[in-house]
């Protein structure tokens, strides 16, 4: 019987190909369908969340910010910011159905106020120390009251829920909790806050909340020199007001433009912060 | 964040030690696949009629070889978008050889010249059970020949 061993080549069963070729590739591969899942569903979720009835999100919102202020000084701040706020509201349109509920949360440390959900718009005193006018806290004030007027509280929960929920399923389908933890930390940075197209529409309309109230728009670009200072002094922790915001700078430029555009005047008398409002 | 970093760690540490294990595996297997290229594997289930009568018995051997981090997440990868894995291939041929090696050193043990009816056996350790250890056995076993010694 003739019979040899012969000498197998190598690479028929296993290719040379370099192991860290192959996991660029796949890595990248997957960061994409992760980023057009993302933004494929998240534009989805924004397009149907805004048709939720403010109703059902003043029901999910629950208590919100509902805890009471402790003293009388807190109870009389709250008082004024929800006067200013009724007042702005007066210009803006709202929906009948959609109240505005200012909170104030002594907090010296965050110079902030955010919108959330069910119409609630929480003011750090950390921003009242810091405004210089009156027509500044408006400004910013008309800012929050916008983003719950355009919806973006419960747009960008909805956004958020159901990107989460399809990158746990993408994770699972997977098959490992090693592609959890990746995926996972994925989601939560995309799914935070408001979006820059949310941000400009929200200043466009509170520029023009603030020419229909005060008859000028002086004080309103101030906000955003006082955010851009708080930035250049704490370049490492911008004001949370900051994150995810237009750059300030172009923020200021295009408050001159829509003024300009709409005949608004730029300069006008400035009010003084109410009284109960001037906390040094 | 923390994840993150854990799981990173987890990932390049995965590559380094498993890149070296199966490097120098590899270099192990090359070596002893040389020294035993004179012991013969036949597939086939019978040997040839003509051949002179022989001493036979079962020879056996088999391996276990753990999957590293790394791979298996690469493989966790290509679940999603298929193809080859490559990851677990070199993983299976590792297995594969390191087990006809084996075999071969205990035909030669018994001083057998081939080993006829080759057959392979293949089993998951982690049955698909998340968590469990990534482990792949591979079992080679035949039928040795022994030349028996001719009474001069």
């Amino acid at each position: 019987m003739q019979y040899e061993n012969p000498e197998i080549p190598e690479g028929i069963n296993v290719t040379p190909e370099h192991h860290l070729k192959e996991f660029a590739v796949l890595v990248g591969g997957a960061l994409a369908l992760i980023l057009a899942i993302v933004l494929l569903l998240g534009w989805l979720a924004e397009s149907i969340a805004a048709h939720i009835p403010f109703s059902y999100e003043q029901e999910i919102a629950g208590d919100l910010g509902g805890d009471t202020p402790v003293d009388a000084t807190q109870v009389a701040i709250e008082r004024a910011l929800q006067t200013l706020a009724d007042g702005l509201v007066a210009h803006m349109q709202l929906p009948s159905e959609m109240r505005i509920h200012v909170h104030y949360v002594d907090d010296a440390d965050t110079v902030n106020a955010f919108a959330t959900l069910g119409g609630n718009v929480i003011v750090f005193r950390g921003l009242l120390e810091q405004m210089p006018s009156e027509n500044a806290l408006a400004m910013v004030m008309a800012h929050e009251i916008t983003h719950v007027q355009h919806r973006d509280p419960i747009v960008s929960l909805g956004r958020g829920v159901v990107v989460g929920l399809a990158l746990a399923a993408i994770a699972g389908v997977s098959g490992g909790d090693l592609t959890d933890s990746v995926f996972g930390s994925a989601g939560t940075l995309t799914a935070l806050s408001f979006n820059r197209a949310q941000e400009s529409a929200a200043d466009a309309s509170a520029v023009a909340t603030l020419a229909a109230y005060y008859g000028h728009v002086n004080g309103a670009a101030a906000v955003f020199d006082l955010f851009a200072r708080l930035e250049a002094e704490q370049p490492l922790q911008p004001p949370a007001f900051m994150a995810s915001h237009p750059d300030s700078g172009d923020r200021s430029t295009s408050i001159a433009a829509q003024a300009h555009a709409h005949g608004w005047p730029l300069t006008g008398e400035l009010t003084p912060v109410p009284e109960a409002l001037r906390l040094q | 964040m923390i994840d993150l970093i854990v799981f990173v760690t987890l990932l390049a540490l995965g590559y380094g030690f498993g890149r070296m294990a199966e490097t120098g595996h590899y270099r192990s297997i090359h070596r002893r696949e040389k020294a035993f290229r004179n012991i013969l594997l036949i597939a086939a289930r019978f040997p040839p009629p003509d051949l002179v009568p022989r001493k036979t018995q079962l020879v056996a051997g088999s391996a276990v070889i753990s999957v590293d981090y790394f791979k298996r997440f690469v493989a966790g990868l290509r679940n999603i978008f298929g193809g080859r894995v490559r990851s677990y291939e070199s993983l299976l041929d590792r297995a594969r050889r390191e087990a006809i090696l084996r075999m071969k050193s205990q035909a030669r043990a018994l001083g057998a010249d081939m080993v006829f009816n080759i057959k392979l056996e293949t089993a998951s350790i982690s049955k698909g059970r998340r968590n469990a250890i990534g482990a792949v056995e591979v079992l080679a076993y035949g039928t040795a020949c022994v030349p028996q010694k001719h009474e001069a």
